[in-house]
């Protein structure tokens, strides 16, 4: 089977020759290759050859798009920080004032940063895109005017002015549904957002179902293609009942803290749920620890048709053992078929 | 003033707490401020306020309080001492420290930083906030010329946290460890606790509320090490 096989298998509860996996490599093909990491970020040929060394290494299922979130800030302005083996974020929200926020239009499209995300995801898709799913990663729209105002200014309007936040947002989601658009129209097979203000960690009752939810929804049902939602670096399941109808999610990636058992229970038989290995907490494993852990994650889902072993939270760190990475592809062909 | 009677101050905390997690910041504000017309501003702070912010940060360390209430427990905070000090009145502040607060070089998410500092002003502590992207020098220079015995320096992503390593160096390039320390704080640190001690911290605190245990803790531990 291909690697795309395999993921439509599990999506759609069939059997399977081995597991689906997936590890966040997006940064790790920039070691692999030896490519500077600026380079490798600002030239989607560049990222395209560290891909095809991840997929030389690991063949995993699913390849990852450049998981570069600071480039949709970067867009509206701003300045960036390039550090080795890192990718790149910003130095400080581009906005300090809501008014400043304007919309970009095609623009949006046109930005150095942004473009290169698109041009990466048309390259995997055109390399990778009929053997395996191609994920590109785009902000949510509840957490895009964080990146554009700091998360306390968003916090601040979110809370204590809601007309302000409804403004913000609907910013948020005609750029949403912008690069989304791009990101399936180069050939993304999905698209994973994490999410970070739809989440009772960070919000309070209240605003994420009388404002949050209601915009994600909005969002989500006009995407042009599957989503996948990101748990977003916090715990998802003891409100995931919240989630589970939102339009266009395909899927839920989820934190390595979270009981995946429960975690079925609450989304039922035939939703396609993806996790979860702590992605950068492979950085400090010994291979037989990652083999040991994966393999137990596959274990309480052996049973289950709709998995997808994936790694949650951010990339998997530069100075990731080659190794422990093995080893985690090892315990997923250990594992064997899914029946 | 009066002595408010134990059930009525503990009304008064189940009511502002509730307040509190339904981000009600002027409702919990004005509750304050009628508790302190009536018994004084300290008391408002340590009887009433203070023992809320302990409740909130309890249930911060069970995963049971977001972030948006934690903000919102110091902006009533916040409101209560900027109410205090243009009223005036007996609340008891800049008792404690000084004590030294930034973000490091390069960070600018300042939301916990300034979170910080608003616990630790209502516990009674000085704090002389440098802002964001403070470098190593200039922490240690506020440090020496305001006597403090704890800097507390915060960085949300793990590429910033590396610059805390440049202020241990400083710090100690100085001959200053021990006399003060180095308190550490951010996200990142709650999502890798190891990082605490591999940049060089002297301790970390899981949120802003919990800093003053923290910030007492490390004035303790720097008195020790004076052998004062």
């Amino acid at each position: 089977m291909t690697g795309m096989e395999r993921v439509l298998c599990a999506l759609r509860g069939e059997p399977a020759d081995r597991r689906a996996f997936t590890l966040a490599l997006s940064l790790y093909g920039s070691r692999l290759s030896g490519c500077p990491t600026r380079e490798y970020y600002s030239e989607p040929v560049r990222y395209l050859e560290g891909q095809r060394e991840v997929v030389r290494l690991m063949d995993p299922d699913i390849v990852f798009a450049p998981f570069a979130l600071p480039f949709e800030a970067l867009a509206y302005g701003g300045e960036g920080i390039w550090l080795d083996r890192f990718p790149p974020n910003v130095r400080k929200p581009p906005f300090r004032e809501h008014g400043q926020v304007r919309p970009l239009g095609d623009d949006l499209l046109r930005s150095p940063g942004v473009a290169y995300l698109i041009e990466s995801t048309r390259l995997l898709a055109e390399e990778f895109g009929p053997d395996k799913a191609v994920c590109a990663v785009v902000t949510a729209p509840v957490d895009l005017p964080a990146m554009l105002l700091g998360i306390e200014t968003w916090l601040e309007t979110l809370l204590f002015d809601h007309e302000r936040a409804a403004h913000l947002m609907d910013l948020a989601t005609e750029h949403f549904l912008r690069l989304t658009g791009a990101c399936f129209a180069a050939g993304a097979s999905f698209v994973a957002v994490p999410v970070m203000f739809a989440n009772l960690r960070l919000v309070t009752p209240a605003l994420l179902e009388k404002n949050i939810l209601p915009e994600l929804a909005r969002a989500f049902g006009q995407a042009k293609g599957p989503l996948v939602y990101h748990h977003g670096g916090n715990r998802i399941l003891d409100h995931l009942g919240l989630y589970s109808n939102l339009p266009g999610v395909a899927g839920f990636l989820f934190d390595p803290r979270d009981d995946l058992a429960h975690a079925r229970e609450t989304l039922g038989l035939g939703r396609l749920m993806l996790g979860n290995v702590n992605g950068p907490g492979l950085a400090r494993m010994q291979p037989g620890d990652a083999y040991a852990s994966v393999s137990a994650i596959l274990a309480n889902r052996a049973g289950d048709r709709n998995f997808v072993l994936a790694s949650a939270h951010a990339d998997i760190p530069f100075d990731t053992n080659p190794d422990t990475l093995l080893a985690v592809r090892r315990a997923v062909v250990d594992a064997g078929a899914v029946a | 003033m009066t002595e408010e009677t134990p059930m009525g101050l503990e009304a008064n905390r189940e009511a502002l707490y509730a307040l509190m997690l339904e981000a009600e910041r002027e409702k919990a504000l004005a509750m304050l401020l009628d508790h302190a017309r009536r018994h004084g501003f300290q008391s408002a702070v340590s009887e009433v306020l203070e023992p809320v912010l302990e409740r909130a940060g309890e249930a911060w360390l069970r995963e049971n309080l977001s972030l948006a209430q934690g903000y919102v427990a110091g902006k009533i905070a916040e409101d209560l001492l900027v109410a205090a000090a243009e009223i005036g009145g007996d609340l008891k502040l800049d008792v404690k420290g000084p004590v030294v607060i930034g973000n490091v070089e390069d960070d600018y998410h300042s939301l916990g930083r300034k979170m910080v500092a608003v616990f630790l002003r209502a516990a009674g502590w000085k704090v002389i906030d440098l802002g964001n992207d403070v470098a190593p020098s200039q922490f240690v220079d506020a440090a020496v010329e305001h006597g403090a015995r704890v800097i507390g320096a915060s960085a949300m992503m793990l590429t910033t946290a590396e610059n805390v390593r440049h202020l241990r160096t400083e710090i100690d390039a100085r001959g200053m460890g021990g006399r003060v320390q180095l308190a550490v704080g951010g996200a990142v640190f709650k999502l890798r606790p190891d990082l605490m001690q591999e940049v060089g911290g002297d301790g970390t605190a899981s949120s802003a509320i919990q800093a003053p245990e923290l910030f007492e803790r490390l004035w303790a531990q720097s008195l020790e090490a004076e052998g004062a």
